[in-house]
C-alpha cells in the first residue's frame, strides 16, 4: 500500500503548487496590464511547458542512452554469461 | 513457409492461395512498395519546399495532389497493409492455429487494397488526406475526387474484413490450452487495433457516402448552402480518425514488445501492465477526436473536455515506455538492427508524444494548429516510432520470410541514416511550425529563418532518400543471395524464434 | 515485488505533470476565451483566396487592416465558400473561418508596425498565397510622433516578416 499513498502524496502536493503557482501569474498580470495579451500569455505558457518537456525528456533520453551503454552485451561487466531466463519466458 | 526468391514457386500458387502465411506476404510486399512510392512524393514535396518560389511543379495544383497522395498512401496502404501482413504472419502461429478464421475472406481482403491503391492514385485528388468539405464537395475537381472517395470506401472496408478476421482468430480459434493472459503481447496488439477499427470504421464508412451524395448534389449535409454543417464532417471524420491514430500506433508497440524481451534476453518487465496500457489506449482513444478541431469555433467547455481526453492517452503510453525501458534494465542487450531500430524508434516516440501534448494544451493549440509543428509532430509519429518499429520489424522477419539473412552492417548504416534524417526533417518543422508557416503551401515568404530551415528538412529527407535507397538493395540482394539462415536461432541469441513448419499451402 | 510499486509510482508522477499541464493550459484559456466587452467588432470575410474587413463603423478594406494599438478588437470571422483560417502568427491568434457560421476571436494588437494574416486551412488552388497585410498604428496623439515614424520606416518591406518566437516572448 505504500504505492497508493505515495500517488496521493505526489498528485496533492502538485495539485496545490499549480494552483498557487498558476493565480499569482495570472493576478499579476492583470495589475500591470488592462488587457490580457494572448501573444504572451501564450508565449509564456508554451515556455512554461517546454520547461517541463525539456527536464522529462531529459530524464528519459538519460535512461535510455545509460540502459543501452550499459546493459549491451559487449559491456564489460555483461561479460560474464548469464544463463538466460528458463525457456525465454515470454508470455 | 519459407519463400524461396531463386526457386520460386509459380507466381499464380501464390497469388491466388489463402493460406495466411502467404496472405501476409502480398501484404507486406505490397505495403512495402507503396512505402517507396509515397516516399517519391515526399521527395518531391520536400524538393518542391527546398527554396521559395516555383522549383519542381509548375503550379500549386499538382503539389496538391502529390501531397493528398502523399498522405492517403502512407497512412492506408503502408502503416494500416503492413500490420495487417505481419499479423497475417504471426498471428495463426501464436494462437497456434492451422490458418486464420476465414482464409477467403482473409483474400479478399487483400485483393481489396490493389483496386483502392489503383483507384487513388489514378485518380490523383487534391482534397488534402482529410478532405474536409465544403472544399472537397464543391471546388475540388472530378472525377479525381470521386475515385478518392471510392478508392477509401474500398480500403476501409477492407480494413474492416481484416479486423473482423483478426478478433475472430484470436478469440474463437487460438487453441484451448493456451489462455487469454498467456498470449504475447503482439496478439493483445493486433486484438485492440481490429477492436478500435471495427468500432471506429463506420462512422467514416457512413461519411464518405454523405461526401458522395453531396458531391452529386443530391444531398447537402455538409454543404452550408443547403443547410448542412461543414464541422459536422469533421466530427465524423475525426471520430474515425483519432482512433485510427492509434490503429498506426498500437501494431508497432506489439512489435516493440516482441523485439525487446528476445533481444535484451530478459521477459517483459511487466505483463500485466502492457495488457491494462492497451486496453486503456483502445477505450480512451475514443475520447479525443475533436481535439483536432479547437480552432473550428468550439466552445470553453468542449475544448476542456477533449483536451482531458487527449491528455488521459498519455499515461497507457508512458507505460508502454516505462515497460520497454525496464525490460532492457538488467538485460543483455544484443544490438543488431531490429532493436537498434527499436531504440531509435523509442527516443522518437517520446518527442512526438511531448509535441502532443502541447498540441493539445487549448492555447497553445492556436499557435501549433495547421501549422508546419503538426506535420512535424504526426511525422514523428508515422515515422519516428512507426516506421522505425516496422522497418526493424522487417529485418527481424526477415529469415522467417526469406530463409536468408540480411545485411547487417547495410542495415545499421540505414539505420543511423534514418535516425539523423528522420531528426532534421520533423524537428526542424516543429520549428518551421513555430515560425508560423502553415501547412499544405505550395510555396512560403521568402524570409531567412523560414528559407533555412525548409533547407535544412529537405536535406533531411535527401538522406533518408539514401537510407531508403540501402533499404531497397539490402531487401533484394539479402532475398536472393543473402547467407542461409539458423532458422532455430537466426540471431543469436539463444530465443527461441517463431515456428517456420508451417504446412505447405494447399488451399 | 519491486514491479508494482515502481510502476504505481512512475504512473502517479506522469498523471501529476499531466495535471499540472491541464490545469495550466486551462487556466490560460478561461482568461483568454471571453472578448472584453467594449471591444471594437472587425468583421473578418474569407474567400477564395483573399480576405476582407469591415470595421464597425463601416470602413471597409480589402486585403489590408488598419488597427490601432492597445485597442481590444474581436473579430467576427466567416467565409463565403470553403473553410479558411483567419491567422495572425505575430499576435499567435487564429480561428477558421467556416462558412455558415460566425466564429470570434479577439486580441489587442499591443505591437505597432507591419504583420502577416494568412490563410491556415487548405483551400485549393492560391492557398499559399492568400495573405493580407495587417498594419496597426499607434494611437493618434497618444505616443511620441518620432518614435512612431522611425519605426515605421525600419520596417519598411514589401515582406511580411514571420514571426520569431523569441523575439515575442521576450517583450
Amino acid at each position: 500500500m505504500v504505492s497508493y499513498s505515495a500517488l496521493i502524496l505526489i498528485l496533492v502536493a502538485v495539485a496545490v503548487l499549480t494552483l498557487l503557482g498558476v493565480d499569482s501569474a495570472v493576478f499579476g498580470q492583470e495589475t500591470t496590464q488592462r488587457y490580457l495579451s494572448a501573444r504572451i500569455e501564450i508565449w509564456a505558457l508554451f515556455y512554461r511547458l517546454m520547461v517541463v518537456a525539456f527536464v522529462i525528456g531529459a530524464v528519459v533520453m538519460g535512461t535510455m542512452t545509460y540502459v543501452v551503454w550499459r546493459f549491451r552485451e559487449s559491456h564489460p561487466k555483461n561479460r560474464a554469461d548469464i544463463t538466460p531466463a528458463a525457456g525465454g519466458a515470454h508470455h | 513457409m519459407v519463400l524461396e526468391v531463386r526457386k520460386p514457386r509459380p507466381l499464380w500458387e501464390i497469388l491466388f492461395s489463402t493460406h495466411h502465411t502467404d496472405i501476409g506476404l502480398l501484404y507486406i510486399i505490397f505495403s512495402i512498395t507503396l512505402f517507396f512510392l509515397g516516399g517519391a512524393l515526399a521527395i518531391s514535396i520536400r524538393t518542391e519546399l527546398f527554396l521559395p518560389g516555383a522549383q519542381l511543379f509548375d503550379d500549386s495544383n499538382t503539389f496538391h495532389r502529390v501531397f493528398t497522395v502523399h498522405g492517403t498512401t502512407m497512412l492506408f496502404l503502408w502503416v494500416i497493409p503492413f500490420a495487417a501482413g505481419i499479423g497475417n504472419y504471426l498471428i495463426p502461429i501464436m494462437v497456434r492455429y492451422k490458418d486464420m478464421a476465414w482464409p477467403k475472406l482473409n483474400a479478399v481482403a487483400f485483393w481489396m487494397l490493389p483496386v483502392g491503391a489503383a483507384l487513388v492514385w489514378l485518380g490523383f485528388a487534391d482534397t488534402g488526406w482529410t478532405a474536409y468539405p465544403p472544399y472537397s464537395i464543391l471546388r475540388a475537381p472530378g472525377p479525381a475526387a470521386e475515385m478518392w472517395i471510392f478508392g477509401l470506401k474500398i480500403l476501409g472496408i477492407s480494413s474492416i474484413l481484416g479486423a473482423i478476421n483478426f478478433v475472430v482468430t484470436i478469440l474463437r480459434m487460438k487453441h484451448p490450452d493456451l489462455p487469454m493472459m498467456k498470449l504475447p503481447l503482439f496478439t493483445w496488439a493486433i486484438l485492440s487495433t481490429s477492436l478500435i477499427l471495427l468500432m471506429s470504421m463506420p462512422t467514416f464508412t457512413a461519411a464518405l457516402i454523405m461526401l458522395y451524395t453531396d458531391r452529386l448534389g443530391v444531398s447537402g449535409f455538409f454543404n452550408p448552402a443547403m443547410g448542412g454543417d461543414p464541422i459536422a464532417y469533421q466530427h465524423l471524420f475525426w471520430f474515425t480518425f483519432h482512433p485510427e491514430v492509434y490503429v498506426f500506433v498500437i501494431p508497432a508497440i506489439g512489435v516493440i514488445y516482441e523485439i525487446i524481451p528476445k533481444f535484451s534476453r530478459k521477459p517483459i518487465f511487466s505483463y500485466t501492465s502492457g495488457i491494462t496500457a492497451f486496453i486503456l489506449l483502445t477505450i480512451v482513444s475514443f475520447a479525443s477526436w475533436a481535439h483536432h478541431m479547437f480552432a473550428t469555433g468550439m466552445s470553453f467547455s468542449e475544448k476542456t473536455v477533449f483536451m482531458i481526453g487527449t491528455l488521459a492517452a498519455v499515461p497507457a503510453s508512458a507505460m508502454h515506455i516505462f515497460n520497454w525501458i525496464a525490460t532492457m534494465w538488467g538485460g543483455r542487450i544484443r544490438f543488431r538492427a531490429p532493436i537498434a531500430f527499436v531504440v531509435g524508434g523509442i527516443i522518437l516516440f517520446f518527442l512526438a508524444g511531448a509535441g502532443g501534448v502541447v498540441n493539445s494544451a487549448m492555447p497553445l493549440d492556436f499557435l501549433t494548429h495547421d501549422s508546419y509543428w503538426v506535420v512535424g509532430h504526426m511525422h514523428l509519429f508515422l515515422m519516428g516510432i512507426i516506421t522505425f518499429a516496422f522497418v526493424g520489424f522487417i529485418f527481424y522477419l526477415f529469415p522467417l520470410i526469406t530463409g536468408r539473412m540480411y545485411n547487417e552492417r547495410a542495415a545499421m548504416v540505414q539505420f543511423w541514416l534514418m535516425f539523423i534524417g528522420v531528426s532534421l526533417v520533423f524537428i526542424t518543422q516543429h520549428l518551421l511550425g513555430l515560425y508560423g508557416m502553415p501547412r499544405r503551401v505550395f510555396d512560403y515568404v521568402p524570409v531567412e529563418p523560414l528559407i533555412t530551415m525548409n533547407q535544412i528538412s529537405t536535406v533531411g529527407a535527401y538522406i533518408l532518400l539514401v537510407a531508403m535507397g540501402i533499404f531497397l538493395f539490402n531487401l533484394i540482394k539479402s532475398a536472393g543471395w543473402g547467407k542461409p539462415a539458423n532458422m532455430e536461432d537466426p540471431f543469436g541469441i539463444q530465443e527461441k524464434y517463431y515456428d517456420y513448419r508451417r504446412r505447405e499451402p494447399h488451399h | 515485488m519491486g514491479h508494482g510499486t515502481l510502476e504505481w509510482v512512475y504512473v502517479g508522477v506522469v498523471v501529476a505533470v499531466l495535471i499540472y499541464i491541464g490545469a495550466d493550459a486551462w487556466n490560460v484559456e478561461r482568461f483568454l476565451d471571453d472578448a472584453p466587452e467594449e471591444a471594437e467588432v472587425v468583421k473578418v470575410t474569407g474567400q477564395q483566396w483573399f480576405w476582407t474587413f469591415e470595421h464597425e463603423d463601416g470602413r471597409r478594406e480589402l486585403g489590408e487592416l488598419h488597427l490601432v494599438k492597445d485597442v481590444p478588437y474581436r473579430f467576427e470571422v466567416t467565409s463565403l465558400d470553403v473553410i479558411h483560417s483567419f491567422n495572425t502568427p505575430d499576435f499567435a491568434t487564429m480561428i477558421d473561418a467556416v462558412p455558415g457560421r460566425i466564429n470570434s476571436i479577439w486580441y489587442v494588437p499591443d505591437q505597432a508596425g507591419e504583420f502577416l494574416i494568412q490563410c491556415r486551412e487548405y483551400c485549393g488552388f492560391s492557398h499559399y498565397q492568400m495573405r493580407a497585410k495587417l498594419f496597426v498604428e499607434e494611437p493618434p496623439g497618444g505616443a511620441e510622433q518620432g518614435a512612431q515614424v522611425t519605426n515605421a520606416s525600419a520596417t519598411t518591406t514589401n515582406d511580411l516578416i514571420p514571426p520569431l518566437g523569441a523575439a515575442a516572448v521576450a517583450s
